[in-house]
């Protein structure tokens, strides 16, 4: 048993040996297989979501994504909803968004970029505040917070 | 509900690290299998449930009372966290070097039957600085169905602990996991006070 | 043979050392050169060349001297420092400032450390997703690559990763050796458990809140890489809560307890990394039959990974992080590095050369990046 152990303990150390010789050698081959195991994508909460949709104008794109509510077992009710400005801005943006497709405008963003001014008007209960407005290295991102009622609470 | 749980948590181990050297030797002295303590676990747990609810509905009722006017709902619970935090933190240190359980009245107790229902009821009521803590947001929830799941979110986090306490005998380091619990409970004092200060100062400066 | 190493240490004669060293000095000049150094960019080729002769004469000295604690502080210090120099400084070229704002985590562009690991199992798990505002592959210190290079040293060395690959391991090391003799003696056998308590709870609040709680709210490491721009109440909260720890656990108190008190009472990793220790192939051990109970290792181990009573059963804590302290200190020799399954006080001399070789080739590959990019700063700074 005493010699079972010690052949199994040298060969062990011998395999940890052979991890660390390879393990930088073939750091891109790993970490390119591991980055496509299932687990390894961005959380919502990080990308902002999937794009839902894209208002195309002159020189730029508006992206708006899809509402984040993830939680860690179930939706939570609170979340928010990214929209991505891409391209040459102009000074000023006024845009009137209907995020969950209902062909009813949710509310309307007014973004002054030389003030730095962020301004928000809601037509929608459930669309609440501005979480996050900043420049950014494509153009500008916005993140309304956003609230679930139930229907039966809607006005 | 996430931070209930985490409280429930986090303090329910420190409330089995005091407690389960009166409620380990009820359920295994004399026991008649797994059966029995299973059933007198379950009651145990149902009684602590119960008297949760209670909490629940009490602490809403008044919370609505006191909590009515905007500015004491901002800086009262603001306090009554960090003054709980400041509890729950010299509870895990000092109970690191006393350990007493309030329930270990149960020993007076002569009928067996109603043992679980006596140690549930105890134990719950065991006014703890975690207990404080969730009966201050028990307090400034909305609704009473809010309150009712802050303490259902408490009951599952400090719950998860007593249910391998059956087993409790063949567990080989139940020290460490002791001195874990106790070390998480002050971490969560620290978390709530912290949060406790944010709030507040946050409320008073933007009024 | 053994019975000569008792007596003389693990000493080796300077053709010896040579020897032993060889195969680290061929390994390394591959790993970092590719086999064909590159002297186009004299900066850059002298920056190469001095690190990789520096590295090589460490663990030459390693050999030649028979001590290790001291040879792998030095690296060890040198990586924590460039490190931290590489990142600011690419912080400021690209941001002009230390702190990230939120465009930079809403492009996903905060670099990954190895500190988030614990924190994104239970979400990986429940939730199939990655909770760090990061890349998952290329770029600057990436998710992907950070992931595999931290589970193959861990696999490998347990522990031994956070004094051998830890790139904020080096500040609190270096802390601890700036004063002779302890200004506090006396430490609660309590608190070493401290890091299951912060693995649990940040597990828990991260899962919960999808935010990697500990890099948001604790990470005392934030004050030499980088940090959340202070624009509300509770980011200057953050702010006052890793500046003082990293005061608190980083600096003064390793400075009063020689001890490394961040890896001993805060890290959550090192926490995961302990449990590690119980199937990595190499360990320390103890020979009971020449120890004589001195506790001179009891009193140098920076990582509360030996006691009295351990001591005496013959036994190493899963705190070890095979840092080679308590060896060099032993008067006897008694405590060694070992391989599982081998008994204590056999095969000494080849558990040492075996686990050095591993464990230094970790560390010379894995730090030599940010040093020979903080003497490439160093070197156009005098030029």
């Amino acid at each position: 048993m005493k010699r079972v152990k010690i052949v199994a303990g040298l060969l062990w150390a011998f395999i940890g040996l052979i991890v660390i010789i390879i393990l930088f050698p073939g750091l891109n081959s790993f970490s390119s297989s591991l980055s496509r195991a299932p687990f390894m994508k961005l959380n919502p909460r990080y990308t902002g979501g999937a794009v839902s949709k894209q208002l195309i104008s002159e020189r730029c794109t508006l992206d708006v994504r899809v509402p984040v509510f993830n939680g860690f077992l179930k939706e939570r009710n609170t979340g928010f909803v990214q929209l991505d400005w891409r391209g040459t801005l102009p000074d000023k943006i006024c845009d009137s968004i209907d995020y969950d497709e209902d062909g009813v405008k949710d509310f309307c963003i007014a973004i002054d970029r030389t003030e730095m001014k962020t301004t928000f008007e809601s037509y929608n209960v459930q669309a609440k505040n501005i979480i996050i407005s900043t420049p950014t290295s494509y153009g500008w991102a916005v993140r309304i917070g956003l609230l679930k009622v139930p229907k039966s609470k809607l006005p | 509900m996430s931070e209930a749980f985490i409280l429930g948590l986090s303090s329910g181990s420190a409330c089995l690290a005091t407690c389960g050297i009166v409620m380990f030797p009820f359920f295994m002295a004399g026991s008649a299998g797994m059966k029995k303590i299973a059933w007198d676990l379950s009651v145990f747990l149902l009684t602590r449930l119960l008297v949760y609810f209670t909490l629940a509905t009490l602490s809403w009722y008044f919370g609505q009372a006191i909590f009515g006017n905007p500015l004491v709902r901002t800086i009262v619970p603001g306090i009554l966290y960090i003054m709980f935090a400041i509890m729950l933190v010299w509870y895990s240190i000092s109970k690191n070097h006393n350990p007493v359980c309030p329930a270990k009245i149960v020993n007076t107790v002569n009928n067996h039957r109603i043992v679980p229902v006596f140690l549930g009821v105890v134990n719950s009521l065991g006014f703890c600085p975690a207990l404080f803590i969730i009966l201050t947001k028990g307090a400034t929830q909305g609704t009473l169905v809010q309150s009712y799941l802050a303490f259902i979110a408490f009951f599952i986090g400090s719950s998860l602990w007593f249910i391998p306490l059956p087993l409790a005998g063949r567990i080989r380091k139940k020290e460490v996991l002791t001195k874990i619990g106790i070390l998480a409970t002050g971490l969560a004092g620290i978390i709530f006070m912290i949060k406790g200060l944010t709030n507040l100062i946050g409320g008073l400066i933007n009024g | 043979m053994d019975n000569i190493l008792t007596i003389v240490g693990m000493q080796k004669s300077f053709g010896k050392s040579l020897l032993y060293s060889l195969p680290m000095f061929l390994i390394s000049f591959m790993f970092l050169t590719g086999g064909r150094p590159d002297f186009s960019n004299p900066a850059s080729g002298i920056a190469l060349m001095v690190v990789f002769l520096f590295v090589n004469l460490l663990y030459f000295l390693m050999h030649y001297t028979g001590k290790t604690d001291r040879f792998r502080a030095v690296l060890f210090i040198i990586f924590a420092l460039s490190l931290s120099y590489t990142l600011i400084h690419n912080m400021l070229e690209v941001r002009k400032s230390m702190s990230f704002n939120q465009a930079d985590i809403l492009e996903c562009k905060i670099p990954f450390c190895h500190l988030v690991i614990p924190m994104m199992l239970l979400p990986a798990a429940f939730t199939k997703s990655i909770i760090f505002p990061g890349s998952i592959i290329g770029g600057f210190a990436n998710i992907s690559a950070m992931v595999v290079l931290w589970l193959g040293a861990t696999l490998v060395l347990g522990r031994g990763f956070c004094s051998w690959g830890c790139f904020y391991g080096g500040w609190d090391d270096g802390f601890s050796r700036v004063r002779k003799r302890r200004a506090i003696k006396q430490i609660s056998d309590l608190w070493k458990w401290m890091p299951f308590a912060v693995l649990l709870m940040v597990m828990l609040t991260a899962a919960l809140s999808l935010t990697p709680t500990y890099c948001s709210w604790i990470c005392p490491f934030k004050a030499v890489t980088e940090f959340e721009q202070v624009t509300s109440v509770e980011s200057a909260t953050k702010a006052g809560i890793f500046l003082s720890l990293f005061g608190g656990l980083v600096v003064v108190l390793p400075v009063m307890t020689r001890k490394r008190t961040q890896c001993s009472f805060l890290c959550p990793l090192g926490a995961i990394s302990s449990l590690s220790n119980k199937i990595t192939p190499f360990t320390v051990k103890i020979d009971k039959t020449a120890c004589t109970e001195c506790y001179k290792c009891v009193e140098v181990c920076p990582l509360f990974a030996l006691s009295k009573e351990g001591i005496k059963e013959g036994e190493v804590s899963l705190f070890c992080s095979k840092c080679g302290k308590c060896i060099d200190a032993c008067p006897k020799k008694a405590i060694h590095y070992g391989i599982r399954g081998i008994p204590a006080g056999t095969m000494k001399n080849f558990s040492r050369n075996l686990f050095l070789f591993v464990s230094f080739l970790f560390m010379a590959v894995f730090s030599s990046g940010p040093i020979i990019n903080t003497l490439q700063g160093v070197l156009k700074l005098i030029f």
